[in-house]
């Protein structure tokens, strides 16, 4: 089964200082209907104005990473952790027993345009974690490439989460396509990050995103005028 | 389990008191709290922290990650963790003489010196506090005032 989340049926923010959709329920969207998906709890889709943020908050049991599509997050945590997260880089900290963070747009001119995804950890309690590291565009370039996932070794560097849960991201040129098995049991999201593309026959652009329960493979096809950007999130 | 909130308010210049209120906001989340964080603005014009290029860049970046406790904030906790330097307790204590009547008979935590001044403002503040500049100390400190405002919500509820 294959259900089509418009990006027009998100919850939508315009704060000024951020713009922001939400897939999942978050904050002040609540949508019974839409309160997540599998272990994938929140995905939001942020435009935050330069120099604005997240001033400093807590979590606790979540394992978050972040995506940035366009411009610069700067990112400082109570674990003494102070980086800058930019495209083609991967972030994802696990909350675990306690963390207190804020995210800023790291410029005073441009705005970052970013996604952040929850997920569900499997297990509560774990020791604080925090992971950053970066990858060549081209390891996304029609094809998948992992993001964050459980495998303590997984087949190319990709931050670990305490889930049964993988995220790819790819970015399809125009009539390129890739095939994702879906083993049996298991379930996919795709979001279309930039662009547009298709999904077993579904065409999505910016912000569309499909749930797959019961399918065997996620076929995927860049299309439009210059193809589009998506995350795959394969969940138990 | 009921739920907690606790409101962190520090007042720092170079990040030392931040960095212990931090540390006990942390002990606060793993005792399962929900948790605000909140800087006390500075006493001190701009022209004083000009000449402190230390306190000048940190003001920058707490403004930017902190506001200033609210009268809504203090209404919403069941517990306060305050955190001052030993050397400068004038804004602490001024919040404590603004924020009395939201506070009164709340739960605190104090880290810093002025113990006897939060007892005065109401709170009933869980000992022995902590002077230290131990941030582990801090954490299980933040840990014990939630677990003691859990108590004592848990009391009143049964009582």
């Amino acid at each position: 089964m294959i259900t089509v989340r418009r990006s027009a049926e998100r919850g939508h923010f315009d704060r000024g200082w951020i713009n922001t959709y939400h897939t999942f329920s978050f904050g002040s969207y609540s949508d019974e209907a839409h309160n997540g998906f599998r272990a994938l709890r929140v995905l939001n889709d942020d435009r935050i104005a330069p120099g604005k943020g997240f001033g400093a908050h807590g979590h606790r049991d979540m394992e978050i990473f972040t995506y940035v599509l366009e411009g610069g997050l700067a990112h400082n945590d109570s674990t003494g952790e102070r980086h800058v997260l930019r495209p083609n880089e991967i972030q994802a900290m696990s909350a675990g027993t306690g963390v207190i963070h804020s995210e800023f747009n790291a410029s005073q001119t441009e705005p970052v345009h970013l996604l952040q995804i929850w997920i569900q950890p499997a297990a509560e309690d774990v020791p604080p974690r925090y992971q950053q590291f970066a990858y060549d565009p081209s390891e996304k370039q029609n094809r998948l490439r992992l993001l964050v996932g459980p495998d303590r070794n997984p087949p190319e560097p990709a931050a670990f989460i305490h889930q049964d849960a993988r995220a790819y991201a790819s970015v399809l040129a125009p009539g390129k396509t890739l095939e994702q098995p879906i083993a049996p049991g298991r379930h996919a999201w795709v979001h279309c990050a930039s662009g547009n593309i298709i999904v077993n026959g579904y065409t999505l652009q910016e912000g569309d995103a499909v749930a797959m329960s019961g399918e065997r493979a996620a076929m995927l096809a860049g299309c439009g005028p210059s193809g589009g950007e998506l995350l795959l999130i394969d969940l138990a | 389990m009921s739920p907690i909130n606790a409101l962190v308010v520090f007042y720092s210049r170079r990040g030392k008191s931040e960095s212990m209120a931090l540390a006990a906001g942390v002990g606060a989340i793993q005792a399962r709290a929900n948790i605000r964080l909140r800087r006390l603005a500075d006493l001190a014009g701009p022209e004083a922290i000009k000449t402190d290029a230390a306190w000048s860049e940190n003001v920058e970046r707490m403004n930017k990650d902190y506001i200033a406790p609210r009268e809504i904030d203090a209404q919403w906790a069941d517990v306060l963790i305050l955190a001052a330097p030993p050397d400068r307790t004038e804004e602490m204590e001024r919040y404590l003489d603004s924020a009395k009547a939201a506070i009164q008979g709340k739960t605190g935590a104090v880290l810093g010196t002025f113990t006897s001044k939060a007892v005065a403002a109401g709170l009933a503040v869980v000992q022995p506090a902590e002077a230290t500049a131990d941030a582990a100390a801090a954490t299980a400190y933040g840990r014990r005032a939630v677990e003691t405002a859990r108590a004592a919500k848990a009391g009143a509820a049964g009582g």
